[in-house]
């Protein structure tokens, strides 16, 4: 058998395991307190005003709040981009190239997105 | 003694077009395997009922069909645990050559492709010696009996063909974790490519259909963490 060619999986399945760890720790506890307990008036901690939120995302240069940004959003986007490439490979639907492109370009571009954004703040 | 209703795939690609399902009853009692009711079958009711086996204990991994869908070895299912008509196929995703009997040829391929075999280029007459700890670190993977179970539960196998598949990907782990061996480079070329570890989606089927419970799908995970360290090393060697 020849050798066959080294494949770029290593790359998406990084950011997919990486996404997947935020997504697991993170997201549950953030939707906790930040979807349910403070819209319905269970917490209400002082930072979560304008002026607390905007403190923090000016901290140390806006260095946290990027991270926190990627974290967050950024790879369980890449996360999430993963699991409907492969998705769409397992229902024989679109051609490997293409939803490649798709799913992971989309993901890029809505971080950048995010982290525009939150550099512009 | 209880009647067993049996629905077994036919096919002779000599004589048929397409697969047919033949019914039969077969009597037997709560240790009749399947494989019990195939051999009483082809012994008293058709002769021309095709099948393989070998040693009726689950070691040969021979005797693999499809039992209501579900990849088992006939000598490990008992015709007790199922209710009703029960079916049996050949295994999926391998072609049929006759009746029960599949053509295993890609399947040897894909495990002979990763070498699996100690290499070592050391020309010392001295026995290898191995720790506990270091046997421990490969012994579970060790135990496979090439039935090809995991392949026939194996979606991704179903879909692409060219797919290394669990069995060998999980007897490249058994070789690379092995400390007498030191074969790990040429056997990561294979591991590498899109059909190697990284055709695998982590469905999980294989480790629940083994009959050895030697867990496929976490060897193949193994194998995607030391293909993505293989990656990165590779990116600082130019």
């Amino acid at each position: 058998m020849k050798t066959p060619k080294r494949s770029d999986e290593p790359i998406w399945w990084a950011l997919f395991s990486a996404g997947g760890v935020c997504f697991a720790v993170l997201l549950p506890a953030l939707m906790l307190v930040l979807g349910i307990l403070w819209p319905l008036g269970l917490v209400s901690p002082p930072w979560l005003s304008y002026a607390g939120v905007s403190a923090l995302l000016h901290t140390a240069y806006g260095v946290p709040a990027l991270l926190v940004t990627a974290a967050v959003i950024c790879l369980p986007l890449f996360h999430a981009a993963h699991r409907i490439h492969h998705g769409l490979h397992d229902l024989q639907c679109g051609y490997r190239q293409a939803s490649k492109l798709l799913c992971y370009g989309l993901a890029l571009l809505l971080s950048l997105l995010a982290l525009a954004l939150v550099l512009a703040i | 003694m209880t009647e067993y209703q049996l629905r077994i795939q036919r096919y002779d690609p000599e004589q048929d077009d397409t697969p047919r399902l033949q019914r039969y009853t077969v009597s037997g009692d709560h240790t009749t395997s399947v494989l019990d009711a195939l051999l009483s079958l082809q012994q008293q009711q058709d002769p021309t009922l095709a099948l393989r086996w070998s040693c009726r204990m689950a070691i040969c991994g021979s005797c693999g069909v499809m039992v209501n869908g579900i990849p088992k070895l006939g000598c490990k299912t008992f015709l007790r645990d199922y209710n009703g008509v029960i079916d049996i196929a050949p295994l999926a995703h391998f072609a049929v050559e006759k009746d029960l009997i599949v053509d295993m040829t890609p399947f040897l391929a894909h495990l002979s492709a990763i070498q699996p075999y100690l290499i070592n280029d050391k020309d010392d007459k001295a026995p290898h010696k191995q720790t506990p700890a270091q046997l421990a670190k490969y012994q579970q993977f060790s135990n496979c009996i090439n039935c090809g179970l995991c392949y026939a539960a194996c979606p991704q196998f179903g879909l692409n063909p060219e797919f290394l598949g669990p069995a060998a990907i999980t007897l490249a782990q058994r070789y690379n974790l092995d400390s007498r061996d030191n074969g790990k480079a040429s056997r990561m070329s294979q591991l590498n490519g899109n059909n190697g570890a990284w055709g695998c989606t982590f469905v999980g089927s294989c480790s629940e259909v083994c009959p050895k419970q030697l867990d496929p799908a976490a060897a193949v995970n193994q194998a995607k963490v030391e293909s993505a360290k293989d990656f990165i090393i590779n990116l600082f060697k130019i």
